[in-house]
């Protein structure tokens, strides 16, 4: 099962490179909340239940429901609707996606080892790399924002691989300290809407030498 | 370290909802109150090299960082009280609460002995410095904003993938200190380089050296000066610890001649970039923090030579922290006169303020490393160590760029103290006294570095132990 579900993990970070509307970045990013979900309640099943509840906790309702909600809210308030120009075309995006899970797998393969399960780390190498890709490539804040929780959430997934064991007020910690993130980051998105009337990052060029 | 961080966070609350300049006042002497409290428990307490929680240790380190912070957090927050005297009271009070926030976090950071406490408390660092930087809700605040927090976020979880591979790496199943530092010399060396080579590159932007030190040179423009001086020094010495602390990690593993060549390239990158931009730059603060990243550039290749060099990266980024911080502090009286920072209008300082045109020339004297000054005496340590090495390239490199840096500093400081001013003067009246206690801890400096209590020296050596 855990296959087939990292299996549509990557898929979605596939269409994440090629899709230019915002709604479907949201949609996206949600989904991948519930396969987290799915993918820590099947791997973590054997550890302490507080701990995972506080797993599933996270997933469902941080990953799959709470953020995908503020970038909703973010998308209605300042009405963006989809990338207007992207620093390539969908199919280069394509390309360039395909070539970083190439790229994520060759280097898994070079490095197997049996400390790391292979599956994971290769899966969280490529969201590190679509990630910065996505964040690279488009120029609309909204974009890098979408990128940052995609590197979030393939750090995420890795940290499930590897089984570190970590007291619950840390993992509270961790939790409050992205939530914080993102909100900071979604009213400064905002306001940079509001002030500069801009959503792209070439708008951002008051700071410089 | 539970009750400190209760009794820091009470007291930032009190801050923020402070209903008066005169409870922001009460609010800072009861903040340091408690800092000074908690440094004298740590130095005659018996609360030295004990253990907090499972996650926090007293050493060497932690210890001097601590007590440089504070001094300098303390000089910062009452700094900024005059300096924002008269502002809206919101904002104030924001700014405020979150410098003392500011404060803990970074005081956490430097006694964590658990890699993941240490990412926390740096990803609390960069919403409180990204609040702070905003203050004055301009466009280009804003802007500065958003990028050191958006990069800040993204470099350092990718440098929380770097941890997770380390622990992967070793298979301690923890990340503490003790437990990664127990099964290091036999983990995969190909794994340990590239958890390395992400931490290094996610911390980098706290610690504002290559590649990622251009958010904090942003921060640092956009931030009130004071604010500046606390993210030029507690801020970025939190992000050399966290890097040092794993460099101390990778010490007993075969990986380690490898980071020292890559600490080495990554120092000679920020020190090029440092001293190149310092010439480029129009604004005197981006003018400090392109030295801010020259210095640190400095102290990681003390740390990429190793030996002795070690010690004296470390000596050189605690005298770094007093004398950076004394600088951005006379900034911050610079902007009350001119209402601005721009090199090529601003000048005739010494007739306007003497006082704090000499602070800020001695300031540049010692900075740049002129003799007696104590950066004299790391960075010739460095380039002796480098010598003995057998590593000309670098000392001919090193003694070019540094000469840039002098050329750059005295002529930009000059200028400001005796071309004619060409910008309008600012309304306010100056103040001196603010001038004269920034100008304190440039003689603390001075004192401390000619001195070299038995305090530092031994403290210092303790943590250049690999």
């Amino acid at each position: 099962m855990i296959p087939a579900l990292i299996l549509v993990y990557v898929v979605t970070l596939v269409y994440l490179a090629i899709t230019e509307r915002y709604r479907n970045f949201v949609s996206i990013m949600s989904l991948q909340g519930w396969l987290l979900f799915a993918v820590a309640l099947l791997r973590l099943h054997a550890i302490h239940p507080a701990e995972l509840a506080f797993i599933a906790l996270e997933t469902l309702v941080f990953k799959a429901l709470l953020v995908p909600f503020i970038l909703y809210r973010i998308i209605k308030r300042t009405k963006i609707n989809r990338v207007r120009t992207s620093g390539s075309s969908q199919f280069g995006s394509f390309v360039l996606s395909i070539t970083a899970l190439v790229v994520s797998v060759s280097l898994t393969y070079y490095m197997a080892d049996r400390t790391i399960d292979l599956v994971f780390f290769g899966v969280a190498l490529y969201a590190l790399l679509s990630g910065l890709t996505l964040i690279v490539l488009r120029s609309q804040l909204f974009s890098h924002l979408v990128g940052f929780l995609i590197i979030e959430n393939g750090v995420f997934l890795f940290s499930m691989a590897i089984g570190v064991e970590m007291p619950g007020v840390i993992n509270i910690a961790i939790l409050l300290d992205l939530l914080m993130s993102v909100l900071m980051m979604g009213i400064l998105f905002r306001r940079i809407d509001d002030r500069i009337h801009a959503d792209d990052a070439d708008a951002l060029t008051h700071v410089k030498d | 370290m539970i009750v400190y961080f209760t009794l820091s966070l009470l007291i930032a609350a009190a801050a923020f909802a402070a209903r008066s300049e005169r409870h922001l006042f009460f609010a800072g002497i009861a903040f340091y109150a408690v800092q000074a409290g908690f440094a004298a428990l740590l130095i005659a307490g018996g609360l030295y090299e004990t253990t907090s929680a499972g996650i926090f240790t007293f050493d060497a380190a932690g210890t001097l960082f601590y007590l440089l912070l504070t001094l300098v957090s303390a000089f910062a927050y009452f700094h900024s009280e005059a300096y924002l005297k008269g502002n809206d009271l919101r904002r104030t009070r924001t700014y405020s609460g979150l410098m003392l926030l500011l404060t803990a976090s970074i005081a956490g950071v430097y006694f964590s002995n658990n890699l993941a406490v240490t990412w926390i408390l740096l990803e609390a660092t960069s919403l409180c410095t990204a609040g702070i930087v905003y203050h004055r809700r301009t466009e280009p605040t804003l802007e500065a904003a958003w990028k050191y927090l958006f990069v800040c976020s993204t470099g350092i979880a990718v440098a929380y993938l770097g941890i997770l591979l380390l622990c992967a790496a070793t298979g301690s199943g923890s990340l503490s200190h003790e437990a990664l530092a127990a099964t290091i010399a036999t983990a995969n060396p190909l794994y340990l380089k590239i958890a390395f080579l992400l931490i290094l590159c996610g911390y980098s932007c706290k610690a504002e050296i290559f590649p990622l030190y251009t958010v904090g040179v942003d921060a640092n423009f956009a931030a009130p000066s004071p604010g500046s001086a606390l993210i030029s020094t507690g801020l970025v010495n939190a992000g050399f610890l966290a890097i040092f602390r794993i460099y101390k990690l990778l010490a007993a593993s075969p990986v380690f001649p490898w980071v020292r060549h890559v600490l080495l390239l990554t120092g000679v990158l920020s020190l090029v970039i440092g001293a190149l931009f310092l010439r480029r730059t129009n604004n005197y603060k981006r003018f400090l923090s392109y030295s801010t990243v020259e210095n640190m550039g400095i102290a990681a290749i003390g740390l990429g030579i190793g030996g002795i060099g070690v010690w004296a990266a470390l000596f050189h980024v605690v005298f770094h922290t007093l004398i950076k911080s004394s600088l951005f502090l006379q900034m911050a009286v610079v902007r009350q006169v001119y209402n601005g920072y721009r090199i090529n209008r601003i000048g005739d300082y010494i007739r306007i303020n003497r006082v704090g045109a000499i602070g800020l020339l001695a300031g540049m004297v010692v900075l740049v490393a002129f003799p007696p000054s104590p950066l004299f005496l790391s960075e010739l340590l460095i380039l002796q160590e480098a010598a003995i090495d057998g590593a000309w390239w670098l000392v001919a490199a090193m003694v070019l760029l540094v000469c840039i840096v002098i050329y750059s500093f005295c002529s930009r400081m000059i200028r400001l103290c005796y071309q004619p001013n060409q910008d309008e003067l600012h309304p306010s009246k100056v103040d001196r006294a603010l001038s004269w206690s920034a100008l304190t801890l440039l003689a603390l400096a001075m004192t401390a570095g000619l001195w070299q209590p038995d305090l530092l020296i031994d403290l210092l050596r303790q943590i250049a132990t690999l």
